[in-house]
């Protein structure tokens, strides 16, 4: 049913391939039939046009505003506004009160030792991937994940100087698959931290820059939290941290391009 | 984490008054405790780890029932089924087992409601045959150029035209942008299938567009 020389097969592959899903080795196969087949070609083009298409001109529905109000409802969550604290999840019953209270004795005693003893209670990077992975999810559900969107490298850096002691650095990985989308502040343990918003495919990845003077250079490590995957590395006294809702292999590459290409410039 | 804070602030301050009270009335605050730790925890980890997902839910249903007031009824009773069984789960990757809820709860929500639109899958290959014929076009046809025409509306009336099955995996990898091994999962079928699905959703779509563009 299709004109030779493509199949069905080679259709199916030539789709795998735009998506980023074939292995080196097919990939590379693929390129060379691509060069050596103009029918195929076309089929890329059509292909490609479609996907751009698609990624910039459907109409993205968002679910009516009562629809979160109305789940929250009747899995019995109070719906609240949303606080500088977040949203009130519960009544307080005495079991929460008691708990409430143990958890003020245990604030209170974090906050002593951290006056006692200044040196141990150093966020640990638990707590830190907690506020980083807040900042993410937030600026997910803000109608923009950046405050100053730009794919271009010297209208972001500038925009930090102005705001920030200390501009992050800012590297352009377009040529590898990951756009700059722009940057914004987020805020970690207390501190303003720089921000850069870079894209893969349709997955938005934060790379939040915490200063970590005392901290030395770390070579990168790799966690998850609620489907969120995280990589981070120390560099120079600061603490890097990636996260996306992107595979952990891809952002590992990302974290891994961005120290390599860091470091040159 | 504030949450977390409490939930191990309160297992403390049960075992504190464990040490210091009557069995009985250790056994009673093991109850309450018990009780209303079980529902906090519930209630924040639905918060913290479904709610975050309700767009891609939302996107996801309104591909397979096609319209507002439906999809958001698929996506509460999905949310609900998550709630239920948030307990008993351990969850590696939070957005696609909310995808896979949902996926499962739309097709039990076709098969009542629209049980014709649901083609048992040899069905859709037969489809496949009969429709892709054999007007497959020479080489270079301008059609990349046509297709980059498309505007909005006709995009979204070319979608309407696919079968479920390919709608959803096209929406789930064009509009989403998962990957395959996600799709597969999501959708219970294997990754030969996403990608076959995939390829005849886009051929099919750029068919439709040739036919309706100018």
């Amino acid at each position: 049913m299709i004109k030779s020389p493509s199949t069905q097969d080679d259709i199916v592959l030539l789709n795998a391939y735009l998506d980023d899903e074939l292995d080196a080795a097919a990939a590379l196969a693929m390129e060379r039939r691509l060069a050596a087949d103009p029918a195929l070609a076309a089929e890329r083009d059509r292909i490609e046009a479609l996907r751009t298409a698609l990624r910039e001109r459907l109409p993205r529905e968002a679910p009516s505003p009562e629809l979160r109000a109305r789940i929250e409802r009747a899995v019995g969550i109070r719906p609240a506004r949303p606080t500088l604290f977040g949203p009130t999840l519960f009544r307080p019953t005495w079991g929460t009160l008691a708990a409430s209270i143990a958890a003020t004795a245990i604030v209170a005693s974090l906050v002593t030792s951290h006056v006692v003893a200044p040196n141990i209670t150093e966020p640990t990077p638990r707590a830190e991937a907690g506020a980083v992975l807040s900042s993410h999810v937030r600026a997910l559900m803000a109608p923009q994940p950046t405050d100053v969107a730009s794919s271009d490298r010297h209208t972001v850096k500038p925009w930090f100087n102005g705001r920030l002691p200390q501009a992050p650095r800012v590297v352009n990985l377009d040529a590898s698959g990951f756009p700059l989308a722009g940057g914004r502040i987020d805020v970690i343990d207390g501190n303003p931290a720089p921000t850069l918003v870079y894209k893969r495919r349709q997955h938005v990845i934060s790379l939040i820059a915490v200063a970590a003077p005392d901290r030395g250079d770390t070579s990168s490590s790799r966690d998850a939290q609620a489907g969120y995957n995280m990589v981070r590395w120390t560099d120079h006294g600061v603490a890097y941290w990636a996260i996306s809702d992107l595979n952990a292999t891809e952002l590992e590459e990302f974290a891994r391009l961005f120290r390599v290409t860091a470091a040159d410039g | 984490m504030p949450v977390t804070y409490l939930t191990h602030a309160a297992s403390l301050q049960r075992y504190d008054t464990g040490a210091s009270c009557p069995a009985i009335l250790d056994g009673i605050w093991t109850l309450i405790a018990d009780r209303s730790l079980l529902s906090v925890d519930t209630k924040a980890r639905f918060a913290d780890q479904i709610l975050p997902y309700l767009q891609d839910a939302y996107n996801l249903a309104r591909s397979l029932t096609g319209n507002r007031a439906d999809a958001e009824d698929v996506v509460q009773e999905a949310c609900l089924r998550a709630y239920r069984s948030l307990d008993r789960v351990t969850i590696s990757n939070a957005r696609a087992w909310m995808l896979t809820i949902v996926h499962n709860t739309a097709y039990t929500w076709l098969a009542k409601n629209r049980p014709r639109a649901i083609v048992a899958v040899s069905d859709l290959e037969a489809i496949e045959r009969a429709t892709a014929g054999p007007d497959r076009p020479a080489g270079e046809t301008p059609e990349a150029s046509l297709i980059a025409k498309a505007d909005a509306a006709q995009l979204d009336a070319a979608i309407a035209e696919l079968p479920p099955q390919f709608r959803e995996t096209l929406v789930l990898r064009d509009v989403q942008g998962l990957d395959y091994k996600e799709i597969a999962t999501i959708t219970g079928v294997p990754i030969g299938t996403v990608m076959s699905r995939l390829a005849r959703a886009r051929e099919r779509l750029a068919a439709v567009l040739r036919r309706d563009v100018p």
